[in-house]
């Protein structure tokens, strides 16, 4: 499995609003969860994963990129959610650079060969650097979505 | 290398085109009499590149591992029981590594003359089919490949078909 197995257009958010690393995962979780019409609950036990796996390290892997993921038994399929914000947000990221794209990556507890799979695939694409600065630039979801369609 | 096929292959990896691609390759084996075998390859390579690239802490490397352990384990069971189900002899095998470099190895090793493979998806990004396991497996397999492309009427020849 990779980004364009799961890729969604409505799940692709241009720009985020939030300013802060709270704020973002807060803010996908949401756009999520009102796009798919998850009820609180499950709303509520996604966000909890994402930041129980947040605890253990920060999911900034550089160069301006996120991938805050989980994985959980409230949802029944994999999730990508993509959020390009126009102001760099700290995320505590190893090479202390703030970040603009962010990943939100969700799947269910069985899947873990596919999960493991798109993680991979979305780390070996934002390796490009031109790719990046693609992202970053881009102005709505209509772009991103023919981004990795490229 | 035989035809008719002596020695079939299938990669099983828990997609619905994977599964889809065992009960073609259990039809085929009991049609040609072959032996069969199910292989999964647990993908420690995109581990790997997960700890590399920061994505993965150790302690959830691990956690994956096991997961992907126990995936293995279960796709496999579906498939000897797929081939339990229509009496065809099944030898599964899981092994670990970089999933096309694997298969390769195997199908070298155990002399297959087919290789089944299913998922291998319309070309939807450049970028992506360079990567894609299935397609690497494709272009890579010593032995002559068989893609497998329609589901549904695999599922209903495999169930209208006696044991």
């Amino acid at each position: 499995m990779n980004i364009v197995d799961v890729i969604d257009k409505d799940l692709i958010k241009v720009p985020l609003t939030s300013t802060d690393k709270m704020g973002i995962i807060t803010e996908l979780v949401d756009f999520l969860s009102e796009a798919k019409h998850y009820s609180e609950q499950q709303r509520s036990t996604v966000l909890s994963a994402v930041l129980k796996r947040e605890g253990l390290g920060s999911t900034g892997i550089g160069k301006g990129i996120c991938i805050p993921h989980a994985k959980t038994a409230s949802i029944k399929e994999i999730r990508l959610v993509i959020g390009i914000s126009r102001t760099p947000v700290d995320f505590a990221s190893p090479d202390g650079e703030k970040s603009r794209i962010f990943f939100l990556v969700l799947a269910p507890e069985t899947e873990a060969s596919a999960h493991v799979e798109l993680l991979a695939s979305i780390a070996r694409t934002c390796s490009s650097s031109l790719f990046r600065r693609l992202l970053e630039q881009a102005q709505d979801k209509e772009e991103v979505y023919r981004l990795f369609l490229d | 290398m035989g035809v008719p096929f002596k020695q079939i292959v299938v990669y099983i990896d828990g997609s619905e085109g994977s599964l889809s691609a065992v009960m073609y390759a259990v039809l085929l084996a009991k049609q040609n009499d072959a032996k069969l075998t199910a292989v999964y390859v647990i993908n420690t390579r995109a581990l790997s590149e997960l700890v590399r690239a920061g994505v993965f802490v150790d302690v959830e490397r691990d956690e994956y591992q096991n997961d992907l352990q126990s995936d293995a384990d279960r796709y496999l069971r579906h498939a000897q029981k797929l081939a339990q189900q229509k009496q065809v002899n099944i030898e599964t095998v899981k092994l670990e590594g970089t999933v096309h470099v694997m298969m390769t190895s195997l199908l070298k090793e155990i002399n297959a003359d087919l290789l089944v493979l299913g998922g291998v998806a319309d070309i939807r990004s450049r970028r992506e089919e360079l990567a894609s396991e299935t397609d690497r497996m494709m272009r890579t397999s010593p032995c002559p490949v068989l893609v497998v492309r329609d589901d549904e009427e695999i599922w209903e020849a495999f169930e209208s078909q006696g044991a």
